[in-house]
């Protein structure tokens, strides 16, 4: 069932209400394994709202959600060792340091104590957080968050990677790292779906990606056949159909 | 200028004082207003010994002081007109501080302060018409003097108390202060009774030598037309004001450069230090027991609430003791672990959305529940236990053992899983100002009745016939029945907090992260 025909992520007729508003509206969606995928959208699109059900933060009214076959919501112990897990603005015990999570995080899942302190300090060196070692996680910086964060996603060594706005508020050279590390993590044969608003970024990383709005998927498939001639922001601003003008009023501005 | 920051100052009063804060302001200005007219009834009142009027007077305006220095350090400088506001503004720093200190003086707590300082001008009026102009003028001062060192304090303080270390410092001294003062409280008597009887000329001395005791220092004067004392308190009053009006533009600008996160990020020593994994062992239970010890050691809400238990519990049974009766301290312990349960009844909302990360990893409800239930049992019960044991023996109220000894090891082996079963079922997240909601304070006062009514009643069912009675076997008996219903009861809540973890974790997550601010 692992093999590699098999998507790595699957999410079938997904959906969420929140009161009346619907959030995820019956996706359905096929990141295939060993792709870049990227999940783009405006806010309030449905993106975190569809990672969060696919790796058991939040439970869907309907569909489901499979990863590498294994149901999230049936299989939950087989779905969740497959896959690593950075979500956008949630907390961390932020009393402990980076290192002190790894470690915490390393032994829950089960490894062994020597195996997590190697690849603890191998990610906090990579990352460039090995200076900030007796620092408590409070005291990161927004963009030093994320890069624990990323950390503690890769920590088990997982299949898949979710990843929600991995590069928001993250400087240009640690998002540099964070690029070769995903893209080395893609070489290997791992799979990686992340959200985001930079589309340059999307373009320059992903082989495949979907557009969602409203809730729904409006365009998925690989970069050429979502983007077409144009480019990606171009292709974008066109199938939610927002509009650009910014050009009315203002008119004292710089006169 | 001035205009526009008092209208600015009134704007965002007006927002603060709507909706449901509006009765809470309400309460607190009746509070303060019964303080203002207790201060001026002080002054009022006849003493028989000469100058106690002064040392009251005196002891209260220092109070009033305290309280105009420590209220913006309290709630941190951005009630009213925070300073970051003007940082990009093209002013100059003086002409901007200035501006500042006029609009300080539109407060609407100047009226209260007034009310309470008049007790100066009731003071001298007991002395004649001169003594009560003194009163007046020291008033003045006295109010001046509140309103700019309020200012030079939170422009001394207000980077510090930004940062989240300096918000961490200011959270635990102002729970430490409420609870040393709500325990002091029956000392009052004693301080007044050696104020006003002349016995104590340390305690007048230092109430008369600071600053705010100087206004009535001078209308004491006054009364006995000591006129050089009085114009040498009054004339060092004024000259306090100036030196702290002058310094102001430059502490001002100070303030302004300067980062509000106070940039001294500096690494602990206490996260090194503190390595309680080097002894326990290398499992996932042994991973999450670290990581609450380690809260427990480092989190401000947790450190608070286990310092708050413990004070509390020592001074009831210390209390008691300087009225020469030590019945209530063998229950001390007891106490602190009740006390201690109630306040971490709320683990998963207290801890936030970190519980994302107990969610995506497999099978980790379990242990997470199991490491929260050992982390709080290893806290408070060697602490607990200690207590009652000590505070038993030197009591000498031999009758009290199989009452401590039946209730105390049941709360401490009872509770750690009630708790995580009443954490996993009931969550209340912060509230948006990110302080306790008030759900979380009221369930918090429930178990303190609660908790122990479930955790004790087999003991109490023994304990009390076997009192009334005069029955020594039942009383002792109280003792195995009492652990032997703590086991059963923490086996089977943890089990039951594991199950509900496990069934409803996303549900549990959601409420908190809807609450986060």
């Amino acid at each position: 069932m692992d093999g590699d025909d098999t998507a790595a992520l699957e999410f079938d007729g997904l959906f969420k209400r929140f009161g009346d508003h619907v959030a995820v509206d019956h996706i359905d969606l096929i990141v295939p394994a060993g792709s870049f995928f990227g999940l783009v959208g405006p806010n309030g699109a449905g993106k975190t709202s569809s990672l969060s059900m696919a790796v058991g933060l939040l439970r869907p009214d309907g569909g489901t959600v499979r990863i590498f076959g294994h149901d999230v919501w049936a299989d939950p112990v087989t779905a969740k060792s497959l896959i690593g897990v950075l979500p956008d603005g949630l907390a961390l015990p932020d009393r402990l340091t980076g290192r002190e999570i790894l470690r915490f995080l390393g032994l829950l899942r089960g490894l062994p104590r020597d195996v997590v302190e190697q690849r603890a300090g191998e990610l906090l060196t990579v990352l460039e957080l090995d200076g900030a070692q007796t620092t408590p996680v409070a005291d990161y910086s927004t963009g030093m968050k994320k890069k624990i964060t990323l950390a503690t996603a890769l920590l088990h060594s997982p299949r898949l990677l979710l990843l929600d706005e991995p590069f928001e508020a993250v400087d240009p050279v640690s998002a540099a790292t964070i690029r070769t590390i995903l893209q080395r993590f893609v070489a290997a044969g791992g799979s990686v779906i992340f959200s985001s608003h930079v589309m340059a970024l999307v373009e320059r990383l992903c082989d495949h990606l979907a557009v969602l709005a409203a809730g729904k998927v409006v365009a998925s498939g690989s970069l050429d056949e979502v983007r077409g001639a144009q480019s990606l922001e171009d292709a974008f601003v066109g199938i939610v159909g927002a509009r650009t003008d910014g050009a009315e009023g203002l008119s004292w501005l710089a006169s | 200028m001035v205009g526009v920051l008092i209208e600015m100052r009134a704007a965002t009063m007006r927002r603060q004082t709507t909706g449901k804060y509006a009765l809470g302001v309400l309460l607190l200005a009746l509070f303060v207003m019964l303080l203002a007219a207790g201060t001026l009834a002080a002054g009022l009142r006849h003493y028989h010994y000469a100058g106690a009027g002064a040392n009251v007077v005196a002891t209260l305006c220092f109070g009033w002081l305290v309280g105009w220095v420590s209220g913006p350090l309290v709630t941190g400088d951005n009630a009213g007109l925070r300073m970051d506001y003007f940082k990009l503004l093209p002013v100059p720093a003086r002409k901007l501080g200035y501006a500042m200190l006029g609009a300080a003086f539109a407060d609407v707590s100047l009226a209260f302060s007034l009310v309470a300082f008049a007790s100066l001008i009731a003071l001298g009026a007991q002395s004649g018409v001169a003594a009560a102009l003194v009163g007046a003028v020291a008033m003045l001062l006295d109010l001046i003097l509140a309103v700019v060192t309020a200012q030079v304090a939170i422009a001394v303080f207000g980077p510090v108390i930004s940062s989240r270390r300096g918000r961490d410092l200011t959270a635990m001294l102002l729970a430490l202060v409420i609870t040393l003062l709500s325990l002091a409280s029956s000392l009052v008597p004693f301080v007044a009774a050696r104020l006003t009887d002349g016995h104590s000329p340390v305690l007048s001395g230092v109430v008369r030598i600071l600053p705010s005791g100087w206004g009535a220092v001078a209308v004491d004067a006054a009364s006995r037309s000591d006129w050089g004392l009085t114009a040498a308190c009054l004339a060092g009053l004024a000259a306090l004001i100036l030196i702290l009006v002058l310094s102001w533009p430059r502490l001002l600008a100070r303030r302004l450069t300067m980062s509000p996160g106070g940039a001294r990020r500096r690494t602990s020593a206490r996260h090194r230090a503190l390595t309680p994994a080097a002894i326990l062992p290398a499992t996932p239970l042994g991973a999450v027991t670290g990581r609450e010890l380690r809260l427990y050691a480092r989190s401000v809400l947790r450190s608070m609430m286990l310092m708050i238990s413990f004070l509390v519990a020592v001074a009831v049974g210390l209390i008691g003791v300087f009225s020469g009766k030590t019945v209530g301290l063998p229950f001390s312990g007891l106490l602190f672990t009740l006390i201690a349960a109630a306040c971490f009844t709320n683990c998963y909302g207290d801890d936030g959305t970190a519980l994302w990360l107990t969610l995506v990893v497999p099978g980790a409800a379990r242990v997470d529940v199991r490491g929260r239930v050992l982390a709080w049992f290893l806290v408070v019960g060697p602490a607990g236990l200690l207590l009652t044991v000590v505070l038993t023996a030197i009591s000498g109220q031999t009758w009290a053992w199989p009452w401590v000894l039946a209730a105390e090891p049941a709360m401490v082996i009872g509770c750690p899983g009630l708790l995580a079963a009443i954490g996993a079922w009931s969550v209340n997240g912060p509230a948006p100002d990110g302080g306790p909601s008030p759900a979380r304070v009221l369930k918090t006062h429930a178990a303190l009745i609660v908790v122990p009514a479930v955790v004790l009643f087999p003991a109490a069912a023994l304990l009390i016939p076997g009192a009334i009675g005069h029955s020594l076997l039942l009383r002792w008996l109280a003792v195995p029945v009492a652990i032997a219903w703590a086991v059963f009861l923490g086996r089977r809540s943890t089990r039951a907090a594991v199950r509900r973890l496990e069934a409803r974790g996303p549900e549990i997550f959601s409420a908190v992260r809807a609450a986060a601010p």
